[in-house]
């Protein structure tokens, strides 16, 4: 029953995602963008490659149903999934994974999950900004779209986090 | 085992992120013009860095062609730097000759032609040096480019000469620096040609050869050009004669020299 309570709302979280991204601008130098988030909160059992495959899935659903360009939420999302083993390692420990749990901010509290969700939305927004200036602005534009991103993006997300797990 | 069967999981999964990146590039290239621009900048930075490196690294391996290459230069460099040696020593030597008191064979005077006969068959030049100047009877009126004609009777201050456009006027002439040796003489027809005759007739003669002054004579010097050769052609039957294009016209002629041998006496004697 959790199971398919966590499909559901996943899907209506994406569906939100892409019409958040077809009608709200908040600024030029900030993007409010929570996929991050949906990928750490992939069931801990999957693989990396899985991982990577259906970030790159869930970015080409995303750009596609979007104005935005074809590719470059697949861009930004893949190392996600990709360092997701890690960050989850590196901030909840080995044993989640062995006691087969799930990640839920309840569980292992706000500031690790704070600070997971943090290193993740960072990660997706370099890359993502790195993509979408193709150049054409500056270091210190581009650092500032990718912290005021991170900035406004964390707390969403980690509002969303709760919404998927509210355990 | 375990850990082999790690490193190959994460060889895959290297494989597998790369080619997901990839892919999304790929995608983002063909969607946006912008992206476009800056995926192929990108790449042809790439490319022309590669480019730069292998070409260093073909570069470095080809040193050693490039080493024989220049051995080879160096090797021809020594021989002609030999070669100009020699011709230093030999230049050397001469001067010693000459500086061991051997009298040089003519003695040279400026002259400007005074007056000029063109068109008759016996042809004269008068020059403004005579005795005085130490212009002598028998000497050779000459240029840089050709010989002129001869001093016949000199005056004080003028010379009366026989140019060369005159039929008894003959010049020992050499075709080539070292080929057949034949009599130089005036045909009548133009103040730039004349002819060589008594020339074999199995010989070949080519066109475009140059005519000197043999040297072979107690009044012309050696080694002056006079012309080029034009062919070979066949007088009377038996005589063959080279027609030379001289290198100066004689009708247009100013200024001369005149070449005195100082030891032509002394030959004449002897000859008798």
């Amino acid at each position: 029953m959790k199971g398919y309570r966590f499909v559901i709302v996943f899907v209506l979280l994406v569906l939100v995602q892409i019409v958040l991204c077809n009608f709200l601008n908040l600024s030029r130098y900030a993007v409010l963008s929570y996929l991050p988030v949906l990928i750490l909160m992939l069931p801990v059992r999957w693989n990396r490659i899985v991982m990577m495959l259906f970030a790159f899935a869930l970015g080409f659903l995303v750009d596609f149903f979007s104005t935005g360009m074809l590719g470059l939420t697949s861009l930004a999302l893949v190392p996600v999934a990709l360092s997701r083993g890690l960050v989850v390692a590196g901030m909840f420990g080995d044993e989640l994974g062995s006691r087969e749990g799930e990640l839920s901010l309840s569980r292992f509290g706000l500031p690790k999950f704070a600070l997971a969700t943090l290193l993740l939305c960072a990660l997706y927004f370099i890359v993502y900004v790195w993509a979408d200036s193709a150049g054409t602005l500056a270091f210190w534009q581009c650092a500032l779209r990718v912290l005021l991103s991170v900035l406004v993006s964390t707390p969403v997300c980690l509002f969303i986090a709760t919404i998927l797990r509210p355990e | 085992m375990a850990k082999g069967r790690s490193v190959y999981a994460g060889i895959i999964t290297a494989a597998i992120f790369i080619l997901l990146e990839f892919a999304a590039l790929s995608m983002l290239h063909s969607s946006s013009t912008l992206q476009n621009i800056w995926i192929n900048r990108f790449s042809h930075n790439v490319m022309a860095r590669n480019w730069g490196a292998v070409e260093r690294i073909r570069g470095f391996f080809s040193l050693r062609e490039q080493n024989e290459i220049l051995a080879g230069r160096n090797y021809e460099l020594f021989k002609e730097v030999q070669h100009y040696k020699e011709l230093e020593r030999s230049l050397k030597a001469m001067a010693k000759l000459d500086s061991a008191g051997l009298a040089p064979r003519f003695n040279y005077i400026p002259a400007e032609i005074t007056a000029m006969g063109t068109n008759s068959r016996h042809n004269y030049i008068i020059i403004d040096k005579g005795s005085i100047a130490g212009v002598h009877e028998g000497d050779c009126i000459v240029t840089p480019n050709g010989v002129v004609g001869l001093v016949y009777s000199v005056d004080k201050h003028y010379s009366y000469g026989l140019s060369l456009m005159n039929e008894r006027v003959s010049v020992s002439a050499r075709i080539g620096r070292e080929g057949l040796v034949a009599p130089l003489l005036w045909d009548g027809k133009r103040s730039d040609h004349v002819i060589l005759r008594d020339i074999p007739l199995h010989l070949d003669i080519p066109a475009g050869d140059t005519v000197w002054t043999s040297g072979i004579s107690k009044i012309y010097p050696p080694d002056i050009p006079l012309g080029v050769t034009e062919g070979v052609r066949l007088v009377d039957g038996a005589i063959g004669v080279v027609d030379v294009k001289l290198f100066t016209d004689l009708a247009s002629l100013r200024y001369v020299i005149v070449a005195s041998n100082p030891d032509r006496e002394t030959i004449e004697e002897m000859s008798r």
